[in-house]
């Protein structure tokens, strides 16, 4: 009885161990309020909201598209190998097994990088390799065969082959034996193989993310483009309806499988329905894609191509540029500057438009990546406060290759009710009071911004001594420190789950809304200050283009667009004016020059400094 | 009797991984007849059939059927149909259908086809079975059903590849006398496959022996067991005694040490040979009447018979006899002359006796 009783138990901890997760998600996707830590009570709006967001539906219709074909192509040429695989003899047979298995075992890494290698070299020759969709089809078609062969050769290896040979016999020609004989009796194996081959595509992301083009994007690689700044609720609505109708196919193919257990040969009504409902499934499944693709005519029309953060710019400003000058913006997003700066440099897909910060643009200049940036052309840059640009200075020295975009500070995110001392100094973030209720930005140089800061030193030091210092401050620091985080500073805060923490001042307005008791302060010792800018690779295709689109983002009322969907502080002094005046007088968004005196950018710390900073930072991490 | 021939096989050669499994083969089948290729494994008689199918090409030779060369032939391009050893039913398909297959193919019309279905299936005793799946039925029944697949296409030639194979034992043997009854209702020719010789011994027409790719000999069942040519044919159908032996003249062989009266002419003088005695043939008799004497060994019953081993002269003697004499017994043993059969000493390896394996 015990024994049952602990068995019990025990499954249901797997269970709920492998489906909490889960079941959180669907749960969020009826959550009224945009924070993951508060339930703002029941809605179907995210889920609506996300049949409007075209971008989504075009990124979902996208991986549908290259499911789909990677996987029948996929199919056709992993079963015609293991067709052939299996008549080889059987040491040649293993070694051609070992052969198609090394993509399958490959790092999927390593298996992006050379793919996107490959096609960069190929389409120097062959124009049809640049990068864009057809790379995509072509690498998960590459990826997909291993597990095609992987399913057909154990069938093929069980199928009598005296079944092909009295087909044979009976008069049927080698290719008539194989289509009414060989292939229904290795059907269950393609099928598995095909349904393999779709789910793995599916999934994918590294490979994707490596050797897909400007404006190509799958739902994986647009999610993880939106973790700067929070993976909004529609994602979470699509993924439970992802995850429902994978949930459905497993019942349906289950059922199949019991069904051919009870060996019935299946009467022909029954036949006719099944492959009814097969067809409608197909048919839905091509109408999404169809829908996803609206236009067909591409091609021809001027096109500028531009690089930006995830979530960093109103789709309705894109829209609008795109109506009043007829050219179209290919947009696509990063999620770091890291891995942001790899994509451009490798020439990959020519940019236009990339949108760095600071001291990613400085290392950008300093290997003359990019292009001077013709002001002429950009009349509306006079609406750029010229504190910006002078900020700008300290990476791009003589305001020649960037424009400003979006800036911001980091400083001290308090709960009002769990902190009642005035918050002014990062002094507070080492108060024993407060004990595993700090929240700390899990990115080297943010901490050591701050450690370095508290004691007077520049955020940019390389001063082995000074570093020395502030490592020691960031390892006394622990005790106080609840977690290094990312973005999940924004949702502990709102659930009131931590006293303090670390954040962008973009962040604290969002957070601010969502919770009253919550304000943020920039420490009087000093903090910093970044700034995102507008840059131009030497190697983009349309550089006129690009020049247009950078006036047009600097208008005043394109501006206002954008602070109102980023909540971002803008540099653009036209476009503040015309916002309303409690937020022009907001210190939070517009912090005053005195606060913005005591600040600095980071600078690009040349390699050596850089792994010395890694170096300590794991230390600290470790211990 | 040339125009009897309805499969020539002529100097038909073929190797595997360099190795021969077919040397120089000639043979000949004539039309109507039950003719059993029988071997122990290994021997060439599988790929004999799979080449008279069309399944494998031989290196060199031709195959001559009613005296076209359809040595390129593919399978589905020769008038005939094969029963393979694993039945080979089309498993996603009903028996109709697998039976149909054929047919299908040939265009045949739908009413043809059924009454076809039904003849088939009632000439091998399974009318009703049409909706059934393969894998409901049992191995004999599947059997038969390969053989209603393969027969609604009226070949001239049926090919069976140790077809009762997978069976056991009754319900090969009653399987061997459906297969006969088959033959004699179809009125075509059968080339079975099989290395078991009771089965060959009961059913063909014609034997013919094979060992290491070399035919050993062709024959009646009764030439065959009677007169095998040599040391392995003697060794491979039923049991025997073997005896290295010296033959003094015509009709007088010495047996160790002892002479035995036979009824063999033209084997030299003074000339070593084999000498081949079936145990049923041996007669055990009071010493004193016996050509030579010996001690009983053993006794095993095996039902209808039993099996005796005697040690005489240093050899021990196979004996097979309904009267049992009790082990220790001193035994005379006589032979009387027709079933003592000599053979000349084996000229290469194929024709040395072999266990035969099952």
């Amino acid at each position: 009885m015990v024994k049952r009783f602990i068995e019990k138990c025990y499954l249901a901890m797997i269970f709920i161990l492998l489906y909490a997760p889960i079941v959180t998600l669907i749960v969020l996707s009826f959550n009224r309020s945009k924070s993951r830590a508060k339930w703002g009570g029941f809605t179907f709006q995210w889920y609506v909201e996300m049949v409007k967001n075209e971008q989504i539906i075009r990124a979902l219709s996208t991986t549908l598209l290259v499911a789909v074909v990677s996987a029948v192509v996929a199919t056709l040429i992993g079963t015609a190998a293991a067709i052939g695989m299996n008549a080889m003899p059987k040491k040649k047979r293993t070694l051609m097994m070992a052969g198609t298995n090394i993509p399958m075992m490959n790092a999927d890494i390593v298996t992006g990088i050379s793919l996107m290698l490959l096609f960069i070299r190929l389409s120097d020759v062959v124009p049809f390799f640049r990068l864009g969709l057809a790379t995509v089809i072509f690498a998960h078609i590459t990826f997909n065969i291993p597990y095609v062969i992987l399913s057909v050769l154990p069938k093929l290896k069980q199928t009598n082959r005296s079944m092909y040979e009295a087909a044979l016999d009976l008069g049927a020609t080698p290719l008539a034996a194989f289509f009414k004989v060989v292939l229904p009796d290795i059907m269950p194996g393609v099928v598995t193989g095909f349904l393999l081959a779709f789910t793995m595509s599916l999934d994918d992301f590294i490979i994707t993310h490596f050797t897909k083009g400007a404006g190509v994007d799958t739902l994986s690689t647009k999610i993880y483009s939106e973790v700067r700044k929070g993976i909004k609720p529609e994602i979470y609505a699509l993924s439970a309806l992802m995850f429902t109708t994978v949930l459905l196919l497993l019942f349906l193919i289950n059922k199949r499988g019991e069904e051919k257990k009870e060996r019935r040969i299946p009467s022909a009504a029954a036949l006719r329905v099944k492959r009814a409902v097969y067809a409608v499934g197909f048919l839905l499944l091509l109408l999404v894609i169809w829908i996803g693709y609206p236009g067909k005519d591409e091609e021809k029309q001027e096109q500028i191509v531009v690089y930006n953060w995830g979530e960093y710019m109103d789709p309705d400003v894109i829209t609008q540029f795109e109506k009043e000058t007829g050219i179209k913006v290919v947009y696509e997003e990063f999620e770091t500057n890291e891995i942001m700066y790899p994509k451009v440099k490798s020439g990959a897909v020519a940019y236009d438009l990339v949108c760095p910060s600071d001291y990613m643009i400085q290392r950008m200049i300093g290997e003359d990546m990019l292009a001077k940036i013709n002001f002429d052309n950009i009349p509306n840059y006079k609406n750029i406060g010229k504190s910006y640009i002078d900020g700008a200075k300290s990476f791009d020295p003589k305001n020649e290759y960037s424009v400003p975009y979006i800036w911001g500070t980091v400083g001290i995110l308090y709960n009002k009710k769990m902190v009642k001392e005035p918050v002014d100094s990062w002094d507070i973030l080492w108060d024993p009071k407060y004990k595993d209720q700090i929240l700390m930005q899990d990115s080297v140089r943010d901490s050591f911004a701050v450690a370095l800061k508290k004691l007077g030193y520049s955020l940019n030091s390389t001063d082995m001594d000074e570093l020395e210092e502030a490592k020691n401050l960031l390892l006394r620091q622990k005790p106080n420190v609840q977690a290094y985080v990312i973005d999940q500073v924004r949702d502990k805060m709102i659930g009131n789950e931590a006293a303090l923490g670390v954040i962008y001042s973009g962040e604290a307005i969002y957070v601010q809304k969502e919770n009253p008791d919550i304000d943020y302060v920039v420490p009087k010792e000093g903090s910093n200050l970044w700034l995102d800018c507008w840059v131009i690779p030497k190697n983009c295709k349309n550089k006129e283009g690009a020049e247009k689109f950078l006036n047009f983002l600097c208008r005043p009322e394109i501006g206002v667009m954008n602070f109102d969907y980023i909540t971002y502080s803008t540099p653009n002094e036209a476009s503040r004016k015309l916002l309303p005046e409690e937020i022009q007088k907001n210190p939070i968004a517009f912090p005053g020059d005195d606060i913005i005196s005591r600040c600095e950018t980071f600078r690009y710390l040349g390699e050596e400094a850089d792994a010395y900073y890694n170096k300590l930072w794991r230390s600290i991490k470790s211990k | 009797m040339a125009k009897d021939k309805l499969i020539d096989l002529i100097n038909i050669s073929k190797k595997f991984d360099d190795q021969y499994v077919l040397d120089e083969l000639n043979l000949y089948i004539r039309r109507n007849e039950f003719l059993t290729l029988l071997g122990p494994s290994g021997c060439g008689k599988t790929t004999t059939l799979r080449i008279i199918g069309g399944f494998e090409t031989p290196d060199t030779g031709s195959v001559l059927f009613e005296g076209k060369d359809i040595t390129s032939l593919p399978p589905y391009q020769r008038n005939l149909n094969t029963v393979f050893q694993k039945y080979a039913l089309f498993t996603h398909m009903t028996i109709a259908e697998n039976i149909a297959f054929g047919l299908k193919i040939k265009k045949k019309s739908q009413s043809y086809i059924q009454d076809k279905i039904k003849y088939a299936l009632k000439l091998v005793n399974l009318d009703g079975y049409e909706n059934r799946r393969a894998d409901q039925l049992s191995g004999g029944q599947q059997q038969r059903i390969a053989i209603a697949r393969a027969i609604v296409n009226e070949p001239k030639v049926l090919l069976l590849d140790e077809p009762l194979g997978a069976l056991d034992l009754k319900l090969r043997q009653e399987m061997q006398y459906e297969l006969m009854r088959l033959k004699e209702e179809l009125g075509i020719t059968f080339v079975y496959v099989t290395h078991d010789q009771e089965e060959a011994l009961t059913m063909s027409d014609t034997i013919v022996v094979m060992n290491q790719g070399y035919i050993q000999q062709i024959g009646t069942p009764e030439d065959i067991y009677n007169e095998p040519e040599n040391a392995f044919v003697a060794d491979f159908i039923g049991d025997s005694n073997i005896i290295p032996s010296i033959m003094i003249e015509d009709r007088l062989v010495e047996i160790l040490g002892a002479r035995f009266p036979c009824v063999d002419v033209g084997f030299g003088q003074d000339n070593p040979v084999d000498v081949v005695i079936r145990p049923e043939d041996i007669e055990l008799v009071d010493p004193e009447d016996g050509i030579i004497q010996g001690i009983v060994t053993s006794v095993i019953f095996k039902g209808v018979h039993y099996e005796m081993d005697v040690m005489a002269n240093g050899f021990e003697w196979l004996v097979h006899s309904t009267n049992m004499v009790p082990v220790g017994t001193r035994v005379g043993i006589r032979v009387i002359p027709f079933n003592i059969q000599i053979m000349n000493k084996p000229e290469s390896e194929d024709e040395e006796a072999v266990v035969p394996d099952e």
